[in-house]
């Protein structure tokens, strides 16, 4: 099975329980939290993912880093994926239950790339538009591509809204190779 | 001198660009996992559809064939060393499909309808997707009228029907081209005036070349326009040096520019030459994509890759305007083997088969075709009644004839019925040799296979048969030509015409002279 499949289960599962539970939100603040550290720190992603380390040792380190800091019912989470073995695919089951939240909630992440820095007032409209066109809420998510030229570029999951100087002369130039022929 | 002023350079430039947009664009986009033999991995894409058009940089082009969890499998239509790992990948929202209409007679295409004949750009309207589903059965009827070939043995023997497949078998140099090519030809008569007041609605070709050499290509190319058939024919060519890919798309094409046809109420032949080698490719770019390999490693889907594309061959109902399209499958069998998986696959599929054989193609029965062993299942209920009538003993008195054949050779002597057998026999098959590019029209046949199977030209020696069957059509024309109308008007052989045909057989007998056969003069 690949390892998608896995990680989608664990995902649906922890996210199912959580909102039994009605503790949504902690659960997807500690799920936050983990993941970041886990980005942030690649050796801790190395040491879960060792199978020479023993189970309980790598409970153990889990549990000593987040105790203080998560809910029981994470630990319990740790818990259960070090029993199954599964506890190298956590980054990706943590991954897909903010994917797995975000799409029940409605929200959706918006990458934008843009050549100098959006003002405040650049990002409310940007938003409002985006919102209106998606009918959900976005949530943004902001970096500097000097490559672009100007304008900016949303990428949501698979598209593109490509308002970019870079994209526009890559269709001028097409047009002026062809006659009078516009892409999409 | 008149030198050019900026402000008019720049007028000219505002007037290029003023119909430039400059709004967002809205894509679709994926990122290239892997790429190599044509095929590439794509990541992202997450809408796309299943064999959906997607554009890599630098212009190239492919066709998403497999969609799974993570990925997705395509193939490239271009030259796949222009795309590298990490490239994106758009999609184009369009399903691959090609250009149609009456606008591509006449011209040479590749298999996305790009011509490729230099003679500019093909103004089409309407966009045909390459898969298109068969019809149903309520929109089609029974094949009722004929496509004729114009060689004498098919259309006597193994006729063939507007909206019929008719599989063309045979080893490598049989003449499974020149039987395609012939019949192409002969469909110029469909087009002529005559033919319109007889009723005969004019047939479209489209020729289909799949893996073959761009010269081979040419020549055809060529001889149709030598003998004006490119006027009513369209080429659509994937050649040897093609990817896989192009190959095995080139018949789905020129389907759908046949359905073009067929669809306005017209008459359209596809001919795809060969569908083995487009099985090859299929095979090809399956392993490539990792599908399993199943008998002769060609993937499990082979049988339908052949039969969606013949079952697209129809005749429509008249609501629908009575439009057909008729396929003739070319297949090259290896050393005559028909049991291979290929063969036995479209043998199976289509409504009858031309076998041509290596031994009768160089023992000088041209064309080769064994009709001992060839079938049409459907074609009968579109013969013309005059030729139903003259052909219904020629296939008995030749497997007659081939039975004794072999008996003869051991040189035992042989009772005069046998020897009458033979020699008839021999005649009618010195009789359906015929040259190539030489199609003979339908009244002609008839004349020709009513004079052999009644006997009248049993005294004939064997070596002056063909000469005897110029010289018949010569002074039928010139003095019976009432007669030939009859056949083409009436479609059948009234007792007054069967009198008629007698009687100039006595007269052809009375005045023909025979000459030794040349062996006898040198000697």
């Amino acid at each position: 099975m690949s390892e998608y499949k896995v990680s989608h289960r664990y995902a649906v599962s922890l996210f199912e329980s959580a909102m039994e539970k009605n503790s949504l939100d902690a659960v997807s603040k500690d799920v936050e939290l983990i993941y970041s550290t886990l980005e942030k720190n690649e050796q801790l992603m190395h040491v879960l993912s060792n199978p020479i380390i023993k189970p309980n040792v790598k409970f153990n380190i889990l549990d000593e880093i987040f105790k203080s800091r998560v809910t029981q019912e994470t630990i319990d989470f740790f818990h259960f994926l070090v029993e199954k073995k599964r506890e190298s695919l956590l980054d990706t089951i943590l991954k897909l239950f903010l994917e797995i939240r975000d799409e029940k909630l409605g929200i959706v992440n918006v990458e934008v790339r843009t050549f100098i820095p959006f003002t405040n007032s650049q990002i409310e409209l940007l938003k409002n538009k985006l919102e209106n066109y998606l009918s959900k809420k976005v949530r943004f998510k902001f970096k500097i591509d000097e490559s672009i030229i100007g304008g900016f570029v949303a990428r949501i999951g698979d598209t593109l809204f490509d308002a970019s100087i870079k994209h526009q002369l890559e269709l001028l130039k097409k047009q002026f190779l062809k006659g009078d022929v516009s892409l999409n | 001198m008149a030198e050019v002023r900026p402000d008019e350079i720049s007028a000219i430039l505002r007037k290029q660009l003023s119909g430039f947009e400059s709004e967002t664009d809205i894509y679709d986009i994926g990122t290239v996992l892997q790429v190599g033999d044509g095929i590439a991995r794509i990541y992202g894409l997450s809408k796309v559809m299943a064999s959906e058009l997607v554009e890599f940089p630098n212009d190239v082009f492919g066709m998403v064939l497999n969609l799974e969890e993570d990925s997705v499998g395509c193939v490239l239509f271009g030259d796949s060393s222009l795309v590298k790992e990490g490239d994106i990948v758009k999609r184009t929202k369009r399903v691959t499909s090609l250009p149609v209409g009456e606008e591509m007679l006449g011209r040479v295409i590749n298999p996305l309808g790009i011509p490729i004949d230099g003679k500019g750009a093909i103004n089409t309207k309407t966009f045909y997707p390459i898969e298109r589903k068969a019809l149903g059965v309520v929109q089609r009827q029974p094949v009722k009228e004929p496509i004729q070939t114009g060689i004498v043995a098919i259309d006597a023997m193994i006729p063939i029907g507007r909206g019929q497949r008719e599989l063309i078998i045979g080893d490598r140099q049989t003449g499974k081209t020149a039987v395609a090519i012939d019949t192409i030809i002969n469909q110029k008569y469909t087009h002529s005036e005559e033919a319109k007041k007889l009723g005969i609605s004019p047939v479209y070709c489209v020729y289909v070349a799949i893996g073959q050499k761009s010269s081979t290509v040419a020549q055809v190319v060529a001889k149709l326009q030598e003998y004006g058939a490119m006027d009513y024919t369209t080429v659509i060519v994937a050649s040897a040096s093609e990817p896989a890919p192009l190959q095995f798309i080139s018949p789905y094409s020129g389907a759908s520019l046949g359905e073009f046809f067929r669809d306005n109420g017209k008459h359209a032949l596809v001919i795809y030459d060969d569908l083995s080698k487009q099985a090859a490719a299929y095979r090809e770019l399956s392993l490539l994509l990792r599908r399993p390999p199943g008998r002769e490693a060609y993937p499990g889907d082979v049988f339908y890759l052949h039969s969606r594309l013949l079952e697209r061959a129809s005749k429509l109902n008249d609501e629908l305007g009575g439009g057909s399209l008729t396929a003739l499958p070319i297949i090259e069998t290896q050393q005559g083997d028909v049991s291979a998986y290929i063969p036995t696959n479209v043998i199976s599929i289509t409504d009858g088969q031309i076998y041509l054989e290596s031994n009768l193609f160089n023992a000088g029965v041209r064309p080769a075709i064994n009709v001992g062993i060839s079938v049409s299942r459907v074609g009968g209920n579109a013969q013309i009644k005059a030729m139903k009538k003259v052909a219904g003993s020629l296939r008995t008195d030749l497997a007659q004839f081939r039975e004794l054949e072999a008996f003869s050779k051991f040189g035992s002597d042989l009772d005069k019925a046998t020897q009458r057998t033979l020699a008839r026999g021999a005649r009618l098959v010195e009789l359906l040799k015929q040259g190539q590019y030489v199609p003979v029209p339908v009244e002609k046949q008839v004349i020709s296979i009513f004079m052999g199977t009644n006997g009248y030209m049993d005294e004939i020696p064997l070596h002056q048969i063909k000469r005897f069957e110029k010289e018949l059509w010569e002074y039928v024309e010139v003095n019976y030509p009432d007669v030939l109308e009859s056949i083409k008007k009436e479609k059948q052989l009234s007792d007054s015409i069967v009198e008629k045909l007698k009687k100039i057989a006595s007269e052809m007998q009375a005045s023909f002279k025979t000459y030794p056969s040349p062996e006898k003069v040198n000697v």
